[in-house]
């Protein structure tokens, strides 16, 4: 029965070491910028306590753990570069459905960044001066729902854009481009929402984007009550999953895709 | 286009400034196309014009918002922030409008075989790389947020400006793009002998500039700071130019770092092309199918 899903997964996973032996480098860049952002953080603390209730040793855990679980708190299928390069209209003839397909790909990914990445980024914490504990192991534990939680809100959110840009015809780039930018920015991926100016940390707090990265981060370093935060997850899940899956149906027969 | 093609056909054996008028030309030509292409198409237009603000912005905003929350970062006044992030805006943004259509992303031309493309057109390569990716119209759009950052930054900061200063702004500004561009060809190079697997080498090089420009790098130690003026020359990319310019450098010559970098870089790029051009003259593209398809 699962069968399927965990192939298709594990290909998408092997594929990574057949198709680019450079991606290696990637990771590489990525744990540059992990280490800068450490460092501004640093520097912006220098000589103060806590910001806003958050400590240094909390931010740069947030920090860390953002980086560490990026593809989980920014979830993106491959459903955008398929309109690009035409496959998408193969995917209607496989025995899965779409969302399916897509969904268990991006995992298949995840599995790679998350040994040859993630993982280490963990263990090597330490040595860049960061506790990667969470805040105590009830907040661990929660930390792991709210982490599924905020996969079923951020794969709706990119099945609603990827909808859009099909429904406005718009550059299938371009909207994942905006998509990337934006959600960085609102999601509190980057920044912690408590440390925006002027307030503006608790309105993002009230849109779906928080759901998906900034919910997860705080319950990881107790700067936040879990239950209350957990139960607007799963308020922004449902709606959003039930729109994704209307635009998708009403506007899939509008879809233009070429390629070759 | 065919009679445009003819009146830009360049005589045999023209060399250096020689080739100034046809790429004067070219350069009009390329502007022309791109003004037809804003004109013909709005709603594409719009969507990536728009696109590309809000991700220009969004790259920076991020910083801005630190810089305000705590009133600066380490020695940067909040002014000198919005400075440095204007720069680092339009030096992408210059980048963009210069270098557009993937010739700043120079990896994903080399490893797609769309090189052969270039090298097929009567004329230098060097010559076609400078003007086929000149976007004036829809370019402009994102250059524009930049300097508007940067004037604001500029209004709210101390500083006399003279002419000399802003040519030194000019020169920075130029040596900065320089260097990004350089920077990207220097990694875009390993394609030659990688086409599949360094396609997108670009993107990952590209992501890592957007990522990092706009912080300042102070206080990251010598090493780090070292690593990322030599072998990632990030810091040369808005940080060292805008250090210099608003007179946090103790040093007037450090104004003259920039430009000495772009040189430095812009050499060590065109040496590592010629070398892959030299390989790719013996082995060619092996990405298209004899029935034309990509492999």
């Amino acid at each position: 029965m699962l069968r399927k899903y965990t192939k298709t997964a594990a290909m998408t996973a092997a594929s990574y070491f057949g198709e680019s032996p450079l991606f290696l480098l990637d990771y590489a860049l990525r744990l540059l910028r992990v280490i800068v952002l450490l460092s501004i953080w640093r520097v912006l603390f220098a000589g103060k306590g806590s910001v806003a209730g958050i400590s240094l040793g909390a931010v740069l855990t947030y920090s860390l753990i953002s980086e560490t679980f990026a593809e989980q708190l920014y979830c993106q299928t491959d459903l955008i570069s398929s309109f690009w390069n035409g496959s998408i209209t193969t995917r209607y003839l496989r025995p899965m459905s779409v969302f399916s397909q897509f969904s268990v790909e991006m995992y298949g990914k995840w599995s790679v960044n998350f040994a040859v990445f993630s993982l280490p980024l963990l263990v090597c914490a330490p040595l860049f001066g960061v506790d990667p504990l969470p805040h105590s192991p009830l907040n661990g534990l929660l930390f792991l729902v709210s982490l599924a939680l905020a996969v079923w809100v951020g794969l709706a959110i990119e099945f609603i854009f990827c909808a859009l840009a099909v429904v406005w015809e718009m550059p299938a780039y371009a909207v994942e481009r905006v998509r990337g930018a934006v959600s960085v920015l609102l999601s509190g991926a980057f920044i912690p929402l408590a440390l925006m100016p002027w307030g503006i940390g608790r309105v993002f707090g009230w849109l779906p984007f928080a759901a998906t990265a900034s919910t997860p981060l705080r319950i990881y370093t107790g700067t936040g009550a879990p239950l209350p935060l957990m139960l607007a997850q799963l308020g922004w899940a449902i709606p959003l999953w039930l729109l994704a899956k209307r635009l998708w149906r009403i506007n899939q027969e509008k879809m233009v895709s070429y390629g070759g | 286009m065919a009679a445009e093609t003819v009146r830009t056909e360049t005589p045999k054996h023209t060399s250096g400034i020689g080739y100034l008028p046809r790429l004067l030309r070219l350069l009009w030509l390329y502007g022309r196309l791109d003004l037809l292409w804003v004109t013909r198409d709005m709603r594409t237009f719009l969507s990536w014009t728009l696109s590309e603000i809000v991700i220009s912005l969004a790259s920076v905003t991020g910083m801005w918002l630190l810089s305000e929350r705590f009133l600066g970062i380490g020695v940067w006044t909040r002014p000198q922030v919005l400075f440095l992030l204007g720069y680092a805006a339009t030096v992408s943004g210059l980048t963009e409008l210069l270098f557009g259509y993937n010739v700043a992303m120079i990896s994903r031309r080399i490893g797609r075989g769309q090189l052969d493309h270039t090298l097929i057109q009567p004329q230098p390569l060097w010559l076609s790389l400078l003007t086929e990716g000149f976007v004036p119209i829809s370019g402009s759009l994102v250059v524009l947020p930049g300097v508007g950052l940067m004037l604001w930054g500029l209004h709210r900061l101390p500083i006399h400006i003279t002419l000399i200063w802003i040519l030194w702004l000019m020169l920075s500004l130029a040596a900065s793009v320089g260097v990004a561009l350089a920077y990207q060809f220097v990694w875009g190079s390993i394609a030659f002998w990688a086409p599949r697997s360094a396609e997108e080498i670009n993107t990952s090089t590209s992501r890592l500039v957007d990522q990092l420009k706009p912080y300042p790098l102070d206080g990251l130690g010598i090493a780090m700071t070292g690593g990322l003026l030599s072998v990632l020359p990030i810091g040369f990319v808005a940080w060292m130019p805008c250090h210099a310019l608003i007179g946090l450098s103790v040093s007037p010559y450090v104004l003259w770092a920039t430009p000495i970098a772009a040189l430095v870089f812009g050499l060590l790029a065109a040496g590592l092309f010629r070398l892959g051009m030299r390989h790719y003259g013996r082995v060619g593209s092996q990405r298209y199918s004899p029935f034309g398809h990509r492999n």
